[in-house]
């Protein structure tokens, strides 16, 4: 296989390979993808070094935290950690860098990145998911809020488009 | 229904790990660990994200949708399992939240830990920021003021085909061939945009045509939904012409009202005087004539329907075979219930194979339990009593 890091999949078929992973995961265990879980249970793994109590104490992290759904998001996403190593190292794409448009800084952009995870992370929760968990899946189980949900996500993102110019061209 | 599997937990876990593999692999070779790539759609330049979710959204769909008209799956029963309910107003308030983040960050949730697995600081950036305001959320979400946006405009489990007033049965395979026709309708059109936009693009920018595999997949897709609906057409005809109940035995159902209640739908036909009197426990008293008011065609899947007549059910009743579940009827009726749990069982001769004696115990666990019972019947008098003087001693921690 040749490396060359510009080199893509065809999108259409990347999306229908998508497709197929995702429709195994719904045949298999029920459910769709998921990434945002992940996130919340190493926050309460981190809340459970500094403070125990507290994540027993607060409903929405205790439940988290017993939920087996969410241990399984987990290893689904250590598994897509694992996958994007091998896809990134066998496409020339692995390598430590930052990724921006020409005209800013790499703190700048590391700090955007940053105060942009904090916001799609609580938009995840208040959602009951994100892009995967509930645009993707919920969007090919044709539920409302799924649907309602993903043109929210692109519309926040073009309406937002013009003043982050600098970020990106 | 064959589909979801649901495998016990520690395989789901290894499958969770195979599944995240190709979810992360596919993710980056679809140019989704580059934050460039991913904001790019946002300029109107490269509609990759735009063309790789809605396609993977279409198949997945398209999947479930033949597995249903193959009777491997259900595709409301599987939506129930799989998606969380709608809670419309976080829901649109925190997509335009997430789209804001998204443009911000250059990633999403999920392409963030591919980011950081093929080594973006930036992508590792994000994942660090999802971690902080996943916790944030949820430290707010159940406070008194924020819970109540936290679950405003909650419309329970929610579907396209309910929004659109279908029926439950054909609903999900015609919101799914519209559902298609557009998503390839748009593939036309933003393939369109990309080649009048790549005049006065970005030089950065990179689109990725169709090309002949574009052209292919959406041919594929266009088949597919047309199957689904074709498939739709012949398993309700068969559905509804020669549905007959299952039979279910006695036994078979007194073990279910044990161990899974909660699966089991038990709808009693006789008329009400008979039901009130005795009925199976859980059952509802609809007389046959009145089973059209339970609204059995849009009920839930879920639960099996379990019919118990007087005496054997000579056909299906029309209101039944249109429950979209399971259904049963009980083998000859109440009256072979009575007799079979309402009963003390005859004991056992003596010097009867063990067999029999298991399945007396059985009987009379049933029967004691159905008829509330305190003492179950006499023990079976024992084949031959061995007698013999009980060992003295035998150890123990008393001595």
């Amino acid at each position: 296989m040749q490396r060359n890091p510009d080199k893509f999949w065809n999108p259409y078929l990347a999306g229908v390979a998508l497709g197929l992973v995702l429709f195994t995961s719904f045949l298999v265990m029920g459910s769709g993808l998921g990434a945002s879980g992940a996130s919340l249970r190493a926050g309460i793994a981190a809340l459970e070094v500094f403070a125990p109590s507290h994540v027993a104490s607060t409903p929405s992290l205790a439940r988290a935290e017993a939920s087996p759904h969410v241990t399984w998001l987990v290893f689904e996403i250590f598994g897509a950690l694992l996958g994007g190593v091998v896809a990134a190292y066998t496409s020339g794409r692995l390598r430590g860098e930052v990724l921006k448009g020409p005209r800013i800084g790499n703190g700048a952009r590391l700090a955007l990145a940053l105060a942009g995870g904090v916001l799609m992370g609580a938009a995840a929760k208040m959602t009951r998911g994100c892009t995967s968990g509930q645009a993707l899946s919920g969007g090919a189980l044709l539920s409302v809020g799924a649907w309602a949900f993903m043109f929210s996500v692109f519309g926040g993102g073009y309406a937002l488009a013009w003043f982050l110019r600098r970020e990106w061209r | 229904m064959t589909f979801p599997i649901l495998p016990p937990f520690e395989l789901g876990l290894v499958a969770a790990v195979l599944i995240g593999f190709g979810f992360g692999f596919v993710l980056e070779r679809a140019g989704f660990g580059r934050a460039n790539k991913l904001a790019a759609q946002f300029y109107g330049e490269d509609m990759t994200v735009f063309k790789v979710m809605f396609s993977a959204i279409v198949t997945a769909m398209l999947g479930v949708v033949l597995a249903s008209a193959l009777g491997l799956a259900d595709f409301k029963a599987l939506a129930d399992h799989a998606v969380s309910g709608t809670y419309l107003v976080p829901m649109v308030a925190g997509g335009f939240l997430l789209g804001a983040g998204f443009i911000v960050s250059g990633y999403c949730p999920g392409t963030s830990f591919v980011a950081m697995a093929s080594g973006k600081l930036d992508g590792l950036m994000t994942v660090l920021g999802v971690i902080v305001g996943q916790v944030l959320w949820a430290e707010l979400e159940w406070r008194p003021g924020f819970a109540t946006f936290h679950n405003a405009g909650d419309l329970g489990n929610f579907y396209l085909w309910e929004l659109f007033h279908l029926s439950p049965r054909s609903g999900p395979y015609v919101v799914a061939l519209a559902v298609t026709a557009m998503a390839v309708g748009c593939f036309v059109g933003a393939e369109k945009l990309e080649r009048v936009l790549a005049g006065r693009s970005h030089p950065g920018a990179v689109p990725t045509p169709a090309g002949r595999p574009g052209r292919f997949v959406f041919a594929g897709l266009a088949v597919a939904a047309a199957l689904g609906l074709v498939g739709l057409a012949a398993p309700t005809v068969a559905r509804e012409g020669g549905r007959a109940p299952t039979g279910l035995a006695p036994l078979a159902l007194a073990r279910r009202v044990f161990d899974e209640p909660w699966k089991l739908r038990i709808v009693d036909l006789r008329p009400m005087e008979a039901c009130s009197a005795k009925r199976i426990p859980g059952a509802e008293c609809v007389p046959q004539d009145k089973l059209g008011t339970l609204g059995l065609a849009d009920a839930s899947p879920g639960r099996d329907l379990v019919l118990v007549g007087a005496a054997e059910l000579p056909a299906m009743p029309e209101a039944a075979a249109a429950y979209p579940g399971r259904v049963y009827a009980l083998e000859g009726g109440f009256a072979a219930w009575e007799a079979f749990a309402l009963t003390p069982p005859a004991p056992p001769a003596p010097g009867a194979p063990a067999s029999d004696l298991e399945a007396y115990r059985l009987r009379a666990g049933i029967q004691a339990a159905m008829t509330g019972m305190k003492a179950a019947p006499p023990p079976p008098v024992p084949a031959a009593a061995p007698g013999g003087p009980r060992k003295a001693g035998g150890g123990g921690c008393s001595g």
